[in-house]
């Protein structure tokens, strides 16, 4: 794969090897579709539109993926494309991924984000509210309702700011749980725990925080972090594995009695 | 207390205990491979080193049992974060393909991080033979007998077939070090990007030496 051929005013012929699973409990099963004049201006979620329309035109089940906003923003898409999570290029989601990225005859092998805490609920589509439960376990700052405070009333340093503001562009798409070889969702839980812990109004639950979501993310069965930093290759967002340093300092943190 | 306990046995408290264990570990075979240096230096310097240690017969326990705790640790560990790293993904991918540019590429495409429990499970192999060789003194082809301890580790390493075994062993050794050391800093939660790759390189460089080091103790021997 790769731009090899420039393909930027063509169409292409595509085998699509995607998975099929009717439900949680089906095995599943991977199907192999022709897919023909694939226009390179496609995005990927475009092309599986398509194949989906063909699929109904022959009384087929269309194939189930997840999206929304189709701008790279959400973070619901996702999947495994050739066995890199949201395909092959770096900080880009699956819907930004667009089909001249490929070549004529290519064969594209689909596949959704593979996790014990993430099941199937249908083809390509998974159930991700793990990450919703890491979230409630700690993943917030209680404050008093009322008027807003004044926008200066709490200083922040510069460099404070911009770390965490780096660590919030987190979309929790699951694209580094995905990736990594464990399922690790040390990435995604160190970037909630960095962007709080890392500005004042976070700092007096940073401790309860650290603690609880750790809890929570063992509980969800995701795995260890082994430190080969396939997350950060393939997150869409660009979160840096400092994060990950970062949580597993809170967490020693959270163990002292000071 | 009971928090504390509870937070060793989480996925991340696990991590930093074996990469405590690992560094531990890391400053033994440093120790260790200073005094074998002294087999360089000449038989008087190694017997009298050797001399030395072992007249330490409390010290020497204490060390020894320090060690075996470690040890035992570190693999309790590597088999428990092991199989919970399995269940984490109970079906596997079709196909599966790396998104770091320098691992795709090259020869190692980044293996001594992909192959941290076998190189470790080869490198416990090694351990148990040398332990066997040097510390229990139990080959059956070797006489220990009478012999000063320069003169046993040279007969011992003269062979060939202990020499390649050695050899393989301390370069396993090596390729699980270049990892390693770098992943128990970023375990204990001590980098930061710049820090990062200073570790990845100190881990490396450390790996790289610390296998070179003992590994020519064999070739050594052989031309002796």
């Amino acid at each position: 794969m790769g731009a090899t051929t420039d393909t930027s005013n063509e169409t292409i012929d595509l085998t699509i090897k995607v998975w099929r699973q009717s439900g949680p409990d089906d095995r599943g099963e991977f199907r192999t579709y022709d897919l023909k004049g694939v226009s390179t201006h496609m995005s990927f979620l475009e092309m599986l539109d398509v194949l989906n329309e063909q699929l109904l035109a022959g009384d087929e089940e269309p194939v189930a993926f997840d999206h929304d906003c189709r701008e790279g923003i959400c973070g619901m898409c996702g999947m495994v494309i050739n066995g890199q999570a949201h395909g092959p290029d770096r900080e880009t989601t699956t819907c930004q991924l667009h089909m001249r990225r490929f070549n004529d005859g290519d064969t594209i092998v689909i596949e959704p984000w593979r996790a014990t805490a993430f099941p199937v609920i249908r083809d390509l589509v998974v159930d991700r509210s793990a990450f919703d439960r890491i979230i409630e376990a700690g993943g917030f700052v209680s404050v008093n309702t009322g008027n807003p405070p004044d926008a200066n009333a709490i200083l922040v340093p510069k460099d404070d700011a911009e770390q965490s503001m780096n660590a919030a562009a987190c979309i929790g798409c699951g694209a580094c749980v995905a990736a990594c070889k464990n399922a690790s969702a040390m990435l995604f839980v160190g970037a909630k725990v960095s962007h709080l812990a890392l500005l004042p109004q976070g700092k007096p639950e940073r401790k309860q925080r650290a603690n609880d979501m750790v809890a929570q993310m063992d509980k969800e069965q995701f795995g260890s972090c082994t430190n080969t930093y396939e997350c950060e290759a393939a997150c869409p967002a660009g979160i840096s594995v400092e994060n990950i340093a970062r949580l597993n300092r809170e967490y020693l943190r959270s163990l002292l009695p000071f | 207390m009971n928090r504390l306990l509870f937070a060793l046995r989480s996925s991340i408290g696990r991590k930093l205990v074996m990469g405590v264990t690992g560094l531990l570990l890391c400053g033994f075979l440093v120790a260790h491979l200073a005094g074998n240096f002294l087999l360089y230096v000449g038989p008087d310097a190694y017997n009298e080193y050797a001399d030395t240690l072992h007249k330490q017969k409390l010290l020497l326990a204490i060390a020894e049992l320090g060690l075996l705790v470690l040890f035992l640790m570190h693999i309790y560990l590597a088999i428990s974060t092991g199989k919970d790293n399995k269940t984490a993904r109970s079906q596997t991918y079709d196909r599966k393909q790396t998104k770091i540019e320098s691992n795709s590429q090259g020869i190692f495409k980044a293996w001594p991080e992909n192959w941290m429990f076998v190189s470790g499970a080869l490198v416990l192999g090694f351990i148990i033979l040398h332990l066997i060789d040097f510390r229990m003194e139990f080959r059956p082809d070797i006489t220990y007998e009478g012999k000063e301890p320069f003169e046993k580790a040279v007969m011992l390493l003269k062979n060939p077939i202990t020499a390649t075994v050695y050899f393989a062993g301390t370069l396993l050794l090596g390729v699980h070090l270049t990892h390693g050391v770098a992943s128990a800093f970023q375990s204990l939660g001590t980098s930061n990007q710049w820090t990062q790759k200073c570790f990845k390189w100190f881990s490396i460089i450390f790996g790289v030496g610390i296998s070179l080091g003992f590994a020519s103790f064999p070739v050594w021997a052989l031309f002796k």
